[in-house]
């Protein structure tokens, strides 16, 4: 029954959270507004419109309305996944056939790159918090604090100075090369141009997870329990198996679910400096000619996927620590 | 304690459930789309760009990259001449004006064929510039003189005959209109036509030019073959093919790598390391045509005017008076070194500006000399505020306008989107300060310029021109029917209107060349705006494996090298020597890093696995 009500809890919570943002969505993108979209519209469009045909755009767009009719409107759209078409980028694309073309590139690289800098941060930071002061453990804990404080540009151009100007390994950017290859050289090629991009997120990323694992196993080996299993004469590794880090391994799940809107942050970042056809760059596309209904949408899908992975996180952590579930 | 493990292995297998399906997704949407068939042999052409096309249309251009593109697909009536891009024979091979100005008349090529096969006649042309004037279509109407034009009509396939009611040099400007197929369009309606995106997934897009789009992704990257039945030439590469990168460094590097051929730089410190190392790389770099230019508007908006715009009084704006004082703006004017912001800003790739049509429009650019000159002179510039009567009276360091009181301050918008604007802004707003003007710069985008633009929120702001060879278009907009359309200012000045209407009837090029230099001097003196610099072109491309390109440079002297406004160089360039189009090397130790994010999950699986295994052993 407690998982239930629980899960029931999350879920409404998760809706709250939901309907909260797609208001200040609503806020941002139609009464705040900066930028006129049927001007920025018609300013795109090059052809000549009498204020009559404006007010007719305005009409069709559903803007002259009153704002709380507006309001109801925007929800539903919103709460449907229902955006219109884009207005400046691509003019007549249905905003979620933009989106799905971009979403695939993007998933690939999140995915990918976060699981791997997870792999990488929680086992460094298990070797670290365990043979702590040991040489690995200071020389991570430089680098990491170095990665952490980094911003994902920075480390992105440095790695195409190095990787893409000096070596010459990896292509500086985009998604595949101008001369479109076929059959498996094709997927080599998309490997290629995503390498740079993909090493940027995990690297931006694992120094965070080596941190929070570290400290967090550190926390977990001066507990008494472990004194306990020790004085068990249980043996070290299995000390260090069962007993601390399963413990320790719960903040880092809190932590990559927190995460997951920062990575997709970095994702607009990353992706613009490698002009990675993603969602990031969409975003800021949308925002930098003013495509409302663009920017509407990938605001709203980024919103969900992080209440979602967030939630997925409670779920897990609810699995993993039955005392949360009673709580 | 179990259960953790297996909590673990759940969530791991979970992940890898996700990777799967998220691979698979991104799979099939990266299926190459049927057409591809073998590129190996292709000699492709790659452009970087760091601007985007947003449209097709021929009718609806903006962009740069969009009117490289129509150019390269569509032609025009006639070309423009390779050295001083007048009107030369293309389409037409001549042309005759009738005694009375009102009727001219054209021959045209019988061997123009479209690029589906069809033949190009003169009732192809006669139904492009019908449609534009009875559609009104975009700012290809202005071209078709729509006020004078009586009617554009074939007299036989080989002749067009285009008459007005008042003499005019219009038709061998030449016409920026792209000449359409009638047999493609002839039954779109207006409104179809104006939303028409004419290119289409999988749909080449008709034209009769050199080049036809054959594959657009959308913000990515667009791919042209070349046309052999050209009429005039056949291109000696297999395709042209551009791709966007966001910003200029990535795509520096690209052209370095190898991996595209030619790039049009925006950014001076990259230009100037390519001329610098580009050698290394067996790359060539190109000052060429100073064919655009950066320039300060002066909100003009003054819906009191009697003259004003009708869009003027409808949205008065909040410009500050104190701009409406010629004073004021001649002031402005001698305030600025525009000397330091070519050699500073634009790093000596260009000249200082002054009049409105630049000099790559060699037969109408005047250039003021002797004591016309407006030049840099922040004393002369004080004395005429001191003498209009613009006192600092309340001793705050900032003049005070004699009529209101207020402290001359001026809102002063920048673009973001500029890789100069804003220092072009901290440059000006010291000098302004000088002469006891202060400034509130903000820099924005652009949605949000054109905002304060339209609706006349603003005291200054920046932006830039590319005009077209002939200076029709950028002289209509100081024309008061532009306000609310392509006016950058909103100026209203009946007189200027006047000569516009006539240096559209004047009877001979001398004729129009005399109206349109007072016209420059016109806008020179009263200020509306500060052309601030012309800025040059700056190319480079992979001399080392492409040629055909350093010897079509038009216009001349100083022109382009690619993208010109009749494509000379597109059907000169080729490969150079034997070697066919540089194709991109595979290393095997690439696909590793590719993997690695598996490996590492893999193992992590595996670990987990075995640990839980071994601690059953022991319990």
């Amino acid at each position: 029954m407690g998982t239930y009500r629980y899960l029931l809890g999350k879920l409404g919570q998760l809706f709250l959270t939901l309907l909260l943002i797609l208001s200040l969505a609503f806020l941002l993108f139609r009464v705040w507004q900066p930028g006129d979209p049927v001007l920025t519209w018609a300013r795109a469009q090059n052809a000549h419109y009498s204020p009559e045909q404006l007010e007719q755009v305005r009409h069709e767009w559903g803007l002259d309305i009153p704002l709380p009719e507006q309001y109801v409107q925007f929800m539903k759209d919103s709460l449907t996944f229902n955006f219109g078409t884009s207005t400046v980028i691509n003019p007549q694309e249905q905003v979620s056939t933009l989106f799905s073309r971009g979403m695939g590139k993007s998933l690939i690289l999140i995915l990918t790159s976060t699981m791997a800098s997870i792999a990488v941060g929680v086992v460094l930071g298990i070797w670290g918090g365990w043979r702590r002061q040991g040489k690995l453990d200071n020389s991570a804990m430089g680098v990491s604090m170095i990665l952490y404080s980094m911003p994902e540009f920075v480390l992105g151009m440095i790695l195409i100075l190095i990787f893409a100007g000096v070596v010459h390994w990896f292509p500086s950017g985009r998604y595949e090369s101008a001369v479109t290859l076929t059959g498996f050289d094709r997927y080599v090629d998309i490997a290629r141009h995503m390498a740079l991009p993909w090493l940027t997120l995990m690297l931006a990323f694992v120094g965070e997870f080596y941190l929070v694992m570290r400290s967090s196993l550190l926390d977990v080996l001066g507990e008494e329990y472990i004194s306990l299993a020790r004085a068990k004469g249980i043996r070290e590794k299995y000390v260090l198996r069962r007993h601390a880090v399963p413990n320790a391994l719960l903040p880092t799940i809190t932590l990559v679910a927190l995460s997951f809107g920062f990575i997709l942050s970095g994702v607009i970042t990353v992706e613009l400096v490698f002009s990675y056809p993603g969602v990031g760059k969409l975003s800021y596309d949308a925002l930098r000619f003013r495509d409302f209904n663009v920017l509407t949408g990938t605001f709203v899908i980024s919103v969900v996927a992080v209440l979602i992975a967030n939630f997925i996180a409670d779920l897990t952590y609810g699995y993993l620590d039955p005392r949360v579930r009673r709580a | 304690m179990r259960k953790v493990h297996k909590g673990l292995l759940v969530a791991g297998s979970g992940f890898i459930t996700m990777i799967l399906a998220a691979g698979g997704a991104w799979a099939q949407s990266a299926t190459p789309s049927a057409t591809s068939g073998d590129t190996g042999g292709k000699v492709t052409f790659v452009e970087g760009t760091t601007n985007d096309m947003r449209t097709v249309n021929p009718f609806k251009a903006i962009e740069s990259p969009e009117y490289e593109v129509l150019n390269l697909n569509f032609d025009l009536l006639e070309y423009f001449n390779h050295n001083d891009l007048t009107a030369a024979p293309g389409i037409a091979t001549g042309w005759t004006q009738s005694d009375d100005g009102l009727t001219w008349t054209f021959n045209l090529r019988d061997d123009v064929t479209w690029q589906d096969g069809e033949p190009l006649t003169a009732e192809d042309i006669a139904f492009t510039y019908n449609t534009t004037i009875d559609c009104d279509l975009g700012n290809s109407v202005d071209y078709m003189v729509p006020d004078f034009t009586k009617k554009v009509e074939a007299t036989s396939p080989t002749e067009l005959v285009w008459t007005t009611s008042k003499p005019t040099t219009a038709p061998i400007r030449p016409p920026w209109v792209y000449i359409v197929p009638q047999h493609i369009w002839g039954s779109a309606s207006c409104e179809e036509i104006n939303k028409a995106p004419f290119f289409e997934e999988g749909k080449p897009m008709i034209g009769s030019g050199p080049f036809q789009l054959i594959e657009w992704n959308k913000g990515e990257d667009w791919t042209m073959k070349a046309n052999p039945d050209y009429w005039g030439g056949t291109p000696h590469i297999d395709e042209f093919k551009v791709v966007r990168y966001d910003n200029g460094e990535a795509m520096v590097n690209a052209l370095k790598n190898g991996e595209i051929d030619f790039a049009n730089i925006t950014s001076v410190d990259l230009f100037n390391d390519l001329q610098s190392n580009g050698a290394d790389y067996g790359i060539s770099t190109h000052v060429g045509a100073a064919d655009y230019f950066s320039q300060m508007s002066l909100n003009m908006c003054d819906s009191t005017n009697p003259d004003a715009a009708a869009y003027c009084k409808n949205n008065p704006g909040t410009g500050n008076p104190a701009l409406r004082d010629p004073a004021v703006r001649q002031a402005i004017a001698w305030s600025i070194d525009k000397q330091t912001l070519v050699d500073n800003v634009q790093g000596g790739y260009g000249y200082v500006g002054t009049t409105i049509v630049p000099p790559f429009s060699q037969t109408f650019h005047y250039e003021p000399t002797g004591d016309e000159v407006i030049g840099f002179d922040i004393a002369h510039a004080n004395q005429i505020l001191d003498d209009a009567g613009y006192a600092d009276t309340d001793g705050d360091g900032v003049r005070n306008d004699p009529k209101t009181g207020d402290n001359l301050d001026f809102r002063f918008i920048l673009r973001s989107e500029s890789e100069i604007g804003a220092r072009l802004g901290d440059y000006i707003s010291g000098w302004l300060k000088q002469i006891g003007i202060s400034t509130k710069s903000e820099v924005v985008g652009d949605g949000k310029l054109v905002s304060a633009w339209l609706s006349n929120d603003y005291d200054l702001y920046i932006w830039g021109w590319g005009p077209d060879p002939d200076p029709d278009f950028i002289l209509s907009t100081f024309t008061r029917g532009q306000c609310g359309g392509w006016s950058d200012t909103c100026y209203a000045d009946p007189a200027y209107d006047k000569m516009y209407a006539e240096q559209q009837t004047a009877l001979t090029t001398q004729d129009r060349q005399r109206i349109i230099t007072e016209m420059q001097q016109k806008i020179y003196n009263d200020v509306p705006e500060i052309v601030l610099m012309y800025q040059q072109e700056l190319e480079a491309y992979d001399s080392a494996h492409w040629q055909g390109l350093e010897d079509n440079i038009s216009p001349q002297p100083e022109g382009t090298l690619w993208a010109q406004y009749t494509p000379y160089s597109a059907l000169t360039l080729a490969p150079r020597g034997t070697t066919a189009s540089p194709t991109s090397s595979n290393s095997p130790t690439l696909l590793i890093v590719g993997i690695l994010s598996a490996i590492i999950v893999v193992v992590g699986i595996v670990m987990i696995y075995r640990g839980k295994r071994n601690d059953e052993d022991l319990a």
